[in-house]
């Protein structure tokens, strides 16, 4: 009896860690055929190249850890990318306009912030279902932004925003710096207060987070409100990464976002959506997204590779639940 | 007046159409374990939500300690110290066995969370107050059931504030042998004071643990038994169907007519070996078994719900298919399952939808649904059943179980089914529409079917069926003649206080 | 209670049981008064005309929302069937019906594709179409060289007429919706399939336990799905004489929420046809209005948006308030 129960989660660790191990061998057999990809400085290069998505990938985590990791049903939360666009496309349009950068900030936290107060409202007033209402809002504000910027590209040289990309503090970029430092106070927040742990209850199974006593709405609302924080700062990094405030960036940084949270999952002991999981979910994407590129592979198979990657890794997900 | 921890006296609650509790009264005194037994549909449920604050009485008054609770609602129960160990566990498989037990009531330190003392905290407690030694940094999916059953026992008492502690059906998910550990902390619950209400399906439980035992009829208290003893079982038997029981069943006047089904070996991957029965055409087979004896599963796997491993299935002599549920109901087989409200019916859908879910293509042309014919078909099917409400348009949702029961049997009787299999089929079914139900079986195997009859009710096995085969950890132990059988001795093979070869051989 | 409040109550009740057809009726009076030219014949025809695509997408995914899943790839789906028909015309020389088969057996991949992901695998329908949306538009990229489209200007006057053509003054894009909307109305709400579709939607162990082969309908239903979608792709490609790639991307969200709006107006919350075609006529009218009252392109863009997130708040909100 004993011996079965221990026999059954191994056989599962060893499907579960299939994911990883893949992922560790695609970069392996790009470091052996891109002699430059493992470099301090490339490294550095994959961790700017990643700051944006890992920000949203903090939201996301957040929500889906308060929502459960169903997707449908569960928490999600699309519209952040288009959040951080929002929050880009405030700041570049008023600094054209000369504004103060703190009032170009304060106008796009507001502007984020009613976002974040609407996703909420939707999900736990109306019966919304996270994913629906998260998709509209998404269309609903990158539509929003587009009359704000006119839907052209606007370009920052404030050196405040400049400085998230150039500046370094001890050789380290002051980005990264900062998103390390983000990661961490999400991190502590998550898992080492009592509102981070009621949070993840309220996720992993709402009946048991309300015979506790726990108010799963209010925290479902919280976890909007601070995936819509996360849209915030972010805007600010892809000023910086872009130079200014560009259309369309909210596609490819939507799909990026939750193909690096889901990864996470596959990535993480406990085979739930983690804050640390997303975080080297995006990492990992980006860097197999740098290596290609540094491989010489043309851009347009890294969409097919990313593509197969989720299929793999959510088919081995999937069947490490069955095994279990 | 005599001591009391808790008491509940007239209470009165009604839902439309049905009186739940009827002047009911329960008294527990300090430092004791009082048992509350009943059928399904006596009011247990309902008198543990009123008691929680959930359900408001339409008349009766609570008193917990001496005060008199005005309204009881949630909050007032827990300030009062009365603490509810549900039948699920509610707990997150992903977290520790710290965080579980801390859930909702964390202990904050200087810098967030103070989890070094909140993980001793929790460590002693289940040392100590429930005698199981385990780490506080262990996962919740990596535990026994047993073991999550002491962490949920866990997290109601950690404050320290408990005076009554309701445990419902502590051990129905589990195994024989872990329900001591479970019955181990209770005892040691009681020696600290608690006064504990313990509502439980399980007789030798009750006999074993209890000091007193109220016994519930139909909304009402009809008896309180001190001092229950083995010997003293029966009269909580009788006290619990009272006079009706030989009314509920009717005479068996079916006889075998065809081989029927045999099953020879049958194995799957973990949960039963070996498993060998026969149930002729127009005979009625019972299983006996507790959860986790593989009875679920063997239920499952005759009517392709799980993989079989080894073994193989016959009916009338020709080898049975079923390796999926669609294989079975082609090939006659048809199941009434355990739960109905997640398995048997689609409970958005009509009673006409789900009346005629198998049997579409009888009324159908060329694949479009025959709309009227399907609702005359199924207004017949109610009369035939009395389904109440009559109105084959009402959506299932609404009915009360026994209705929905005969949904589910409507669906079937109108397929030419040949094996019928009944997986608990009157749970949360009332008195009155389980003699119904157990009517209908009883036709069914009169006109010539194979019936299988799985129930963790002994009474019903011995009343409805010929012979039973009681399940004991995956396997098959023995068959038992119901006629003359006595309900106690059912109770002890099931248990496995008694070997059955001895039985069978002494009846 | 105050009488004030119960009336209060009341008409909010009111408000919620009948809410979408105020809107829409709301929203025509306001179009119809803003610029008579909304409520000339020619105009009307062009909103039917004009959603002809959208309902052909819509109908496609009703079929998969009412097994309870979601398809993210019914863009991909009508890309590849106006690639298929238009490479097999231009490179292949076929006559335009075996063109226009063509089209149907590529968008067809697609579905087996999902239903392969979903049914073998058994990865949730949003990852699982994520995924396929993401290989899709990465196949089409690798294949267009970076998404140039593919034009063929001697393109055969029998296909041209798919879009453009009439069958008795009638144009044959609303004509053939028209058909499939009909074909999906006898078999979502009157077959025997449909019935079981539902079934697996609303209660899929309650289905499987009925006897009801699931899977089989559900690699049915994926197929069925994108092969309605790419005959919304043969029409695309007829109308503009090329193959545009990831062009079927932006009929996703409308159809969407076409869907739900439809499901939102069903008496018991179901995803079903008549409230599709619904959904799809008032997205119709809504593009349509705001077109005349000649805004700007972006600022039309931004209250569709917000119109759409409101549109199904009001829909979920009311399909909520029924069941209550």
């Amino acid at each position: 009896m004993q011996a079965d129960v221990r026999g059954g989660p191994r056989l599962s660790e060893i499907v579960g860690f299939l994911p990883l191990v893949i992922f560790v061998g695609v970069l392996v057999y790009i470091s052996l055929n891109a002699p430059n990809f493992v470099t301090v400085r490339n490294l550095e290069l994959v961790l700017m190249q990643s700051l944006p998505v890992v920000l949203v990938c903090v939201g996301l985590a957040a929500v889906v850890m308060a929502g459960g990791d169903d997707v449908v049903s569960g928490g999600i939360d699309l519209s952040i990318p288009a959040t951080a666009v929002l929050s880009a496309g405030i700041t570049a349009q008023m600094l054209s306009l000369d504004y103060s950068l703190l009032s170009c900030a304060l106008a796009a936290l507001l502007a984020c912030l009613v976002v974040g107060v609407i996703n909420a409202l939707l999900v736990t007033r109306v019966g919304m279902t996270p994913l629906l209402t998260t998709l509209a809002m998404f269309v609903a504000v990158v539509g929003v932004n587009n009359v704000i910027t006119s839907s052209r590209r606007i370009n920052v040289d404030h050196p405040w925003i400049i400085a998230l990309r150039g500046t370094e503090i001890g050789s380290i970029p002051l980005g990264i710096i900062l998103v390390a430092a983000i990661v961490i106070i999400g991190y502590f927040a998550m898992h080492h207060t009592r509102w981070g742990l009621n949070l993840q209850a309220a996720g992993g199974s709402k009946d048991a987070a309300e015979i506790s006593g726990i108010g799963v709405n209010l925290l479902i609302s919280h976890s909007f409100v601070v995936a819509a924080l996360t849209g915030y700062v972010c805007g600010f990094f892809l000023l910086a990464r872009g130079s200014g405030s560009s259309p369309g960036v909210q596609d490819n940084l939507m799909l990026e976002m939750v193909l690096a949270t889901f990864l996470g999952a596959a990535f993480s002991p406990r085979r739930v959506v983690t804050m640390w999981g997303a975080v080297l979910g995006a990492v990992l994407v980006a860097a197999i997204s740098i290596g290609f590129k540094s491989m010489g592979v043309n851009v347009f198979w890294t969409g097919l590779i990313k593509g197969s990657l989720i299929v793999v890794v959510v088919a081995f997900s999937a069947i490490s639940q069955r095994v279990r | 007046m005599e001591p009391s921890a808790f008491s509940l006296s007239g209470v009165v609650k009604e839902f439309p159409g049905v009186r739940a509790l009827d002047h009911a009264s329960l008294n527990v005194r300090p430092g004791e374990v009082h048992g509350l037994v009943g059928e399904n549909g006596a009011g247990k449920s309902t008198v543990i939500k009123v008691l929680a604050g959930v359900y408001q009485p339409e008349a009766g008054e609570i008193i917990v300690g001496g005060t008199r609770l005005e309204p009881a609602t949630p909050k007032t129960v827990h300030a009062a110290g009365v603490r509810f160990i549900h039948q699920e566990l509610h707990l997150v498989p992903h977290f520790t066995v710290t965080e579980s037990v801390f859930m909702g009531q964390e202990v904050g330190g200087r810098l967030g969370l103070a989890k070094r003392q909140m993980r001793q905290r929790a460590e002693t407690f289940l040392r100590e107050n429930l005698g199981l030694d385990i780490s506080g940094n262990r996962l919740i999916r990596d535990l026994g059931t047993a073991e999550r059953k002491l962490v949920q026992i866990a997290r109601a008492l950690i404050d320290g504030a408990a005076k009554v502690v309701v445990f419902d059906e502590p051990t129905a998910p589990l195994a024989s042998e872990e329900v001591d550990t479970v019955m181990r902390a209770i005892a040691r619950l009681k020696e600290q004071g608690i006064a504990i209400l313990y509502v439980s399906h399980y007789l030798s439980e009750i006999t074993d643990i209890c000091d007193r035992v109220t016994v519930f009829r139909q909304g009402e208290t009809v008896g309180v038994f001190d001092a229950i003893t083995d010997a003293s079982a029966a009269d909580l038997i009788f006290a619990m169907v009272g006079r009706e029981i030989s009314d509920m069943f009717p005479a068996k006047r079916h006889r075998k007519t065809s081989l029927g089904l045999a099953v020879t070996g049958l194995s799957d991957a973990d949960k039963f070996t070996d498993v060998s029965l026969n149930v002729g055409g127009g005979e009625i087979l019972g299983i006996a078994g507790l959860i986790g004896s593989g009875r679920e599963e063997l239920v499952d796997t005759l009517y392709g719900l799980r993989r079989t491993k080894s073994g193989s299935v016959f009916f009338d002599g020709t080898s049975l298919r079923i390796a999926t549920a669609a294989q079975a109901v082609r090939q006659g087989v048809a199941l009434v399952p355990r739960d109905r409200r997640h398995d048997g019916l689609v409970l958005p859908m009509t009673v006409t939808e789900n009346a005629t879910l198998a049997t579409l293509q009888d009324t159908a042309r060329v694949g479009l649904i025959d709309r009227k014919a399907a609702k005359s078909a199924t207004e017949d099917q109610i009369k035939a059943l009395d389904i109440r409400p009559p109105n084959a348009d009402n959506v299932t949702r609404l009915l009360s179980g026994g209705n929905q029961q005969k949904v589910v049997l409507a669906r079937w009787l109108s397929t030419n089914a040949r094996l019928f299999i009944f997986d608990e089929p009157t749970v949360g079914v009332d008195v009155g529409a389980k003699a119904e139900i157990y009517q209908l079986i009883e036709d069914l195997a009169a006109k010539g079917a194979a019936v299988i009859v799985s129930s963790s009710d002994p009474v019903e096995l011995q009343g409805v069926c010929d012979r039973i085969i009681v399940m004991m950890r995956g396997r098959n132990v023995g068959t038992l003649p119901a006629t003359g059988l006595s309900i106690d001795t059912l109770v002890a093979a099931t248990t496995g206080a008694a070997k059955v070869e001895d039985l069978a051989n002494a009846g | 209670m105050s009488s004030s409040a119960t009336r209060q109550n009341h008409l909010v009740q009111i408000f919620l049981r009948f809410g979408f057809l105020i809107v829409f009726a709301v929203f025509f009076v306001l179009f119809a008064v803003w610029n008579p030219v909304f409520l000339q014949g020619g105009n009307l025809l062009n909103i039917v005309e004009g959603s002809a695509i959208l309902l052909i997408m819509a109908l496609g995914l009703t079929l998969i929302v009412a097994t309870g899943g979601i398809d993210l790839s019914i863009g991909i789906a009508l890309d590849f069937g106006a690639a298929f028909a238009v490479v097999a015309m231009s490179s292949y020389g076929l006559d335009w019906f075996s063109a226009a088969c063509a089209g149907i057996i590529g968008g067809s991949l697609v579905g087996l594709f999902n239903a392969l992901l979903v049914v073998g695998l058994r990865i949730s329908p949003f990852l699982a179409t994520l995924s396929t949306f993401f290989i899709g538009s990465s196949v089409q990229r690798i294949f267009t060289n970076g998404g140039g489209p593919i034009s063929y200007r001697r393109m055969p006057e029998e296909f041209r007429n798919l879009a453009l053509g009439d069958v008795l003054g009638v144009p044959t894009e609303a004509v053939i919706a028209t058909v499939l909307a009909l074909i999906y109305f006898l078999v979502l709400e009157r077959s025997i399939w449909g019935r079981q579709i539902h079934a697996i939607g609303m209660q899929r162990s309650a289905a499987i336990v009925a006897g009801i082969r699931v899977n089989r309908i559900l690699i049915l239903c994926f197929v069925c799905a994108a092969m309605t979608c790419a005959v919304g792709g043969l029409i695309a490609a007829a109308n503009i004489r090329m193959f545009t790639p990831l062009s079927g991307f932006s009929y996703l969200l409308d159809a969407i929420a076409a869907v739900f709006i439809g499901a939102a107006l069903h008496p018991r919350g179901r995803p079903n046809v008549l409230g599709t075609v619904a959904g799809v006529l008032f997205l119709g009218m809504i593009a349509n209005g705001l077109n005349l009252m000649g805004l700007n392109f972006n600022t039309k863009d931004a209250l569709q948006g917000i119109i759409l997130v409101s549109a199904l708040a009001l829909a979920v909100a009311q399909r909520r308030a029924r069941s209550s």
